[in-house]
């Protein structure tokens, strides 16, 4: 699916009666990726975060387009159309095993619980996450195994657009490598786009590469 | 995704989560019995006389309040549970993740509470179990349609009520009005603990903007003096006028402060 995203600008507020200044996040980024593996580099605070929250449909943006498969694209669209594997893998409920914390937000994205169980049970040894760990409670889960969990979620929904946001924080080096051929073969009928501060990893996974700087990304090809 | 499969994953990431805490939820179980025997007790000091305020009622002071509570305990979930709901989600960080899947939010409101109305269920047979062979409670007079009715208003007007007080959740995350006056003033105002006809005057004026007085009182009126629709057709049209405010107000708001906090990039914040 081909992505396209023009003069994205994305402002947060100041808390009222903070006397700070509103955070330019996004500040005009331009983007075009089609089907396969997108990276995009930039130091902290560039906005990679933000962008990948925006075409998440977490965040609206305050203007410009974004276009998915050539139409117009909001938040509503963008929440069913793209998965999303945030940096922080916290984001579960921390009483409840891995395994059903991926049923439960299966559920949320449309899969049966056979359907969520299946895909956990293949995409689990893929990333050297045991079953063991998948009946596990998230809060007894390492890091690691906590990020494969979280990168689990996203790649059990098989939508056109995945934004992998530090996917390979934490991960071993079989978990790394186990990674790259997910992303490979996710890349073959679907948009990714990876954030990765390893260069070494981004350039596994990437081949075309883009870079963000303070909210902006040139329009055009590879930087 | 159905709106009753989302329904049901809800209540089971709920179940699962509360039957973790495994020492809460027994506590919580004792907590309603100790509650009902105080009122027992105050019951039993002042004996089965029936005071002037409880006259319409035709109920001694224990079946009322035991009654009372038992009501006020279920259509009070639907107050209390959906900002704590949103709060809780807030806090573990999930709220983000939950908002970043194609659920909508008529969709989320009718399951994010969903548990929580299923356990208040189960707390309601409680009360009834409880009332039955511990209390030796009999309500012989009893018009269960016309109180069905009165618990369907008003469960889906405090539904809203707690809709509407989940959106300063959403936006301010700490400091919410409307669960302070819900918390605070609704079992004082509305006729819970006493009947309000013993208030002051002034103060009867304030119960009378509380969707809380016109339910209590139109379902005390049918469990225990056998009242009729057509006998509470006041208070059953007001709870069906704040029913019809209420409801679309609350989700239309819901969904504008769901929009600001993704303007805002709030979501995730606590």
């Amino acid at each position: 699916m081909r992505l396209e995203v023009k003069g994205l600008i994305k402002i947060f507020p100041a808390p009222p009666l903070s006397g700070g200044a509103p955070l330019h996040a996004l500040d005009g980024a331009d983007l075009d990726a089609d089907t396969g593996v997108t990276g995009i580099g930039g130091a902290n605070g560039s906005g990679k975060t933000t962008l990948f929250r925006t075409l998440a449909g977490i965040l609206e943006a305050d203007s410009g387009m974004i276009l998915a498969g050539g139409e117009a694209a909001g938040p509503e669209r963008l929440r069913e159309l793209a998965a999303y594997c945030p940096s922080n893998p916290r984001s579960f409920y921390f009483r409840l095993t891995a395994a059903e914390n991926l049923r439960f937000f299966g559920a949320l994205a449309g899969l049966s619980a056979a359907e969520a169980a299946e895909r956990a049970g293949k995409l689990a040894p893929r990333l050297g996450l045991a079953p063991a760990d998948l009946g596990r409670r998230f809060d007894r889960l390492s890091e690691g195994n906590m990020q494969k969990v979280s990168l689990i979620r996203a790649f059990s929904r098989r939508t056109p657009l995945l934004l992998l946001d530090e996917p390979f924080r934490g991960l071993d080096g079989v978990a790394c490598r186990g990674l790259l051929e997910l992303i490979e073969e996710a890349a073959r009928g679907a948009t990714v786009l990876l954030t990765s501060h390893s260069r070494e990893l981004l350039n596994a996974a990437a081949e075309r590469q883009l870079r963000i700087d303070q909210g902006r990304m040139p329009p055009g090809g590879p930087q | 995704m159905t709106a009753a499969g989302v329904i049901a994953a809800f209540i089971r990431r709920d179940f699962l989560a509360e039957r973790s805490y495994r020492l809460s939820f027994a506590l919580g179980a004792l907590a309603t019995l100790a509650n009902l025997a105080v009122f027992y007790f105050i019951g039993e000091l002042f004996g089965g006389a029936m005071a002037p305020g409880l006259e319409p009622y035709k109920a001694a002071y224990f079946p009322y309040v035991f009654t009372a509570l038992a009501f006020f305990g279920y259509i009070g979930t639907g107050a209390g549970s959906y900002a704590g709901r949103l709060r809780q989600e807030q806090t573990q960080g999930t709220l983000e993740a939950v908002l970043s899947t194609p659920l909508g939010v008529p969709r989320l409101l009718a399951a994010m509470s969903a548990w929580n109305f299923l356990f208040a269920t189960f707390e309601l047979s409680v009360y009834a179990l409880a009332g039955a062979f511990i209390f030796k409670l009999r309500l012989p007079a009893a018009n269960w349609p016309a109180a069905a009715l009165v618990f369907v208003l008003s469960a889906a007007c405090f539904a809203a009520l707690g809709i509407l007080s989940s959106c300063f959740v959403m936006l301010f995350k700490r400091g919410n009005p409307l669960a302070w006056v819900l918390n605070n003033f609704e079992g004082l105002l509305g006729g819970v603990y006493f009947p309000v006809a013993v208030l002051p005057a002034w103060l009867l004026g304030v119960s009378k903007l509380l969707p809380v007085t016109y339910a209590v009182r139109a379902f005390q009126l049918a469990v225990h003096g056998g009242a009729g629709p057509a006998k509470i057709k006041g208070d059953l049209l007001a709870l069906a006028a704040f029913d019809l405010v209420l409801i679309p107000a609350a989700v239309w708001l819901f969904g504008l402060a769901v929009n600001r906090a993704r303007r805002t990039g709030t979501l995730g914040e606590y």
